[in-house]
């Protein structure tokens, strides 16, 4: 940081360079065509907010907004609390723990489309089979319900980010000063109160970290809700991400869809920077 | 030290930049050569085209072509069906690269793409094409594209089934006989193995929202896309049939419908022979004859779609998409591009493969329809040849209504959470809203 010479500068250059090109040009020329009619093609004229006072009035858009917010909610409490025990699990002295962490992580490896094949194999049919032979009504026809699509994709995705985040997780649990953990000890703390006194406050970095992770990657949600729902039934579990491609490929409204993606990434921009500051504010200094 | 720092990182500097304008150029000088054609009097034609399925059929074709006609050289393009292709499209005319052959799918995009569109009104296939086929693509008194194929559905039967269970297909003309062949199919169940006598893929919104739905909607329109497209509302006159249609798959299909997809319908349900009937088009050939090749080749047929009040013994048949050349061309290679898809469609090489490799049903006059080998597309060319079609509408719809707000709609319906008069009313709103 000290040394911004010229030698500094130009080590960045590429980057910025790139991300330039590829971000913050593309993200200003997409904000412009939202003000526009612009069909794909061609722009024909300058509509100014049009787009965006049709945007807050679109049934769909918002309820597609409503579903991913809820979704969100739902998938980033689970995914790090899924995430925080499995760490625990793992960082304990148990035998298998090194073959464990590979296993969690696995699913993070798989691409996100194929992952939703799978599981939509494992909703339709492997539900359906175990409800068939136990009796149990609730476990056919998943999928083809709003609710049963809503926790499919939570499930999909607490499965899949878990891994991830227990790495996180792990990294800042092996970096616990092990003194003050032995001082709880003589002091007479059980494991909960450990837990809850010292282990908690001193993670609170890492929480930062992957509620934003979670968070951020709930909300772009795409290739999964693809694979697994594809927004069905009637629309009824897309989410924003979905639901603006529609408006740009489906209805070929092209300037409409930017600007709700605008009003989208605002959305998530407001949020996770918010929730970057709330936790940096919680988050002890040993 | 200091000199050799700043040195090094200009260096590295150079190197990077280096790489990403290599990156860019590299493509850049590849594609100047190719469209340029400078070399003597060669012409390039670039064509971007979506059928992924005929892609290696249409590669030989253009090879076959050059060797003919050594000042043309063909650049094909392929991009996958669908919503996809209509975003590449798009993104490769933003980049300016345009193709001189592509392809268009009805009045609407005849509408975005006008000023791309040359006049083919004097080609030769125009003058070959089938009466109605070119309806989608004319406009004031210009042809402005050509059709790949034509393709039909209906409801796809197994023969063996139908006979294990007594059941005549030639005598399922009307409404009334359909329903009696599915409830003689219903009761005979256990006997023939079967889960149930229908699959109806709700969850492809494109089975329900476009193509049943078709049906039922042509005749408002005369089957006349055109129409269609310029029309300010749809009454939906023909509802209660439709309903009734729906009706009758779903309540005799493997449940639940609005999660069961194409795959599980034709390849996992009627090519095992678990049920009877699929509502689907000649183009599940492949699908079925990789599966059960005998099944695809001896064992199916197609049953009429009935609308009763309009025509209770007709299949739709319409063509899925338009082939159309690139105005802003230089004269030149839209000259040579016209005389291409004229050879294609009208030489009688063309002929041949357009008939034996592409396996399509053909949208043009003179072709001897005794050579289409698969029995789906030949039972297609026969209703049509006996004028017992429906017209295509659905390219006319305004976009995404038929598979965002029908198909939708009617998996609502479906799923019980609407009643039918409801999603009757909210598709009509939702027509008339995109056509303001």
């Amino acid at each position: 940081m000290r040394t911004r010479d010229l030698s500094y500068w130009l080590f960045l250059a590429p980057v910025l360079f790139a991300l330039a090109m590829v971000i913050i040009i593309p993200l200003l020329i997409g904000v412009y065509y939202s003000f526009t009619d612009w069909n794909g093609i061609k722009i024909g004229s300058f509509v100014g907010l049009e787009n965006y006072i049709d945007a807050f009035k679109d049934e769909e858009f918002l309820a597609s907004l409503w579903f991913t917010t809820k979704f969100s909610v739902v998938s980033v409490l689970l995914t790090n609390a899924i995430g925080l025990g499995l760490a625990l699990i793992v960082t304990t002295k148990i035998k298998s723990s090194k073959f464990l962490r590979t296993i969690f992580f696995m699913p993070n490896l798989i691409g996100g489309l194929i992952l939703g094949f799978i599981w939509q194999f494992i909703f339709i049919k492997v539900f359906a089979g175990i409800g068939d032979v136990l009796g149990i009504e609730s476990l056919k026809g998943w999928l083809s319900t709003t609710e049963t699509g809503f926790w499919g994709l939570v499930i999909l995705m607490s499965w899949q980010m878990s891994g991830y985040i227990m790495i996180i997780y792990i990294a800042y649990l092996e970096g616990l000063p092990s003194e003050l953990l032995e001082a709880s000890e003589i002091d007479g703390a059980g494991p909960f109160q450990r837990f809850r006194y010292i282990i908690f406050p001193l993670v609170a970095p890492a929480f930062t970290v992957s509620m934003f992770l979670t968070l951020s990657n709930s909300f772009k949600l795409y290739d999964q809700n693809l694979s697994l729902t594809s927004g069905g039934p009637y629309n009824s579990t897309q989410m924003v991400a979905m639901e603006i491609f529609k408006t740009a490929f489906g209805e070929r409204d092209m300037a409409y869809a930017q600007a709700k993606a605008v009003v989208f990434f605002i959305i998530v921009a407001v949020i996770s920077l918010t929730q970057v500051y709330m936790n940096k504010k919680k988050e002890v200094e040993v | 030290m200091g000199s050799k720092k700043i040195f090094l990182s200009f260096f590295s500097i150079l190197f990077l930049v280096s790489v990403v304008l290599a990156g860019c150029s590299g493509s850049d000088s590849s594609s100047g050569n190719e469209g340029s054609g400078s070399e003597g009097d060669q012409v390039t034609l670039d064509i971007f085209q979506f059928k992924v399925e005929f892609k290696d059929q249409f590669e030989a074709v253009a090879e076959q072509y050059q060797e003919a006609n050594p000042g043309v050289k063909i650049n094909i393009q392929t991009v996958g069906g669908g919503e996809d292709y209509g975003a590449a499209l798009r993104s490769k005319f933003a980049s300016g690269d345009e193709p001189a052959i592509f392809n268009i799918g009805g009045p609407t995009d005849v509408i975005d793409w006008e000023d791309s569109l040359a006049d083919l009104t004097d080609s030769a296939a125009a003058g070959a094409a089938l009466e109605g086929t070119l309806d989608g693509v004319t406009k004031d008194d210009q042809v402005l594209g050509l059709p790949f194929n034509q393709e039909g559905y209906g409801l796809i039967y197994n023969t063996e089934i139908f006979e294990k269970a007594g059941i005549n297909p030639a005598d399922i003309k009307d409404m009334a006989s359909l329903e009696a062949a599915v409830k003689t199919l219903d009761e005979k169940k256990s006997d023939l193995g079967l889960e149930a006598v229908f699959a109806l893929p709700a969850k492809e919104t494109w089975v329900t929202g476009l193509h049943l739905s078709n049906a039922f909607i042509s005749p408002e329109f005369d089957g006349n896309v055109t129409s269609a497209f310029e029309s300010k509302t749809v009454d939906f006159k023909y509802g209660d049939a439709m309903k009734n249609f729906i009706d009758l798959q779903n309540k005799h299909s493997v449940q639940p419908v609005v999660s069961l997809d194409y795959s599980q319908q034709v390849e996992e349900l009627f090519s095992t022979g678990k049920v009877a009937m699929i509502q689907q088009g000649n183009w599940v050939y492949g699908s079925i004859a990789g599966i059960d090749e005998e099944l695809a080749n001896n064992k199916v047929g197609i049953l009429p779609i009935p609308v009763p009040g309009y025509k209770e013994d007709a299949i739709p048949v319409g063509v899925p998409m338009y082939w159309a050349v690139n105005k802003n061309k230089d004269e030149k290679v839209i000259e040579e591009a016209t005389k291409f898809l004229d050879w294609l469609y009208t030489s009688d090489e063309g002929k041949e493969v357009v008939l034996n490799d592409f396996k399509f049903v053909p949208a043009y006059e003179g072709y001897d329809a005794s050579k289409i080998t698969d029995p789906l597309s030949k039972q297609v060319y026969e209703y049509a040849e006996a004028g017992k079609t429906i017209g295509w509408v659905f390219m006319g719809y305004p976009a995404n209504w038929g598979q965002n707000e029908l198909g939708a709609n009617i998996q609502k319906y479906l799923a019980e959470e609407a009643t039918w008069e409801e999603i009757v009313e909210d598709s009509k709103a939702a027509w008339a809203e995109s056509k303001e």
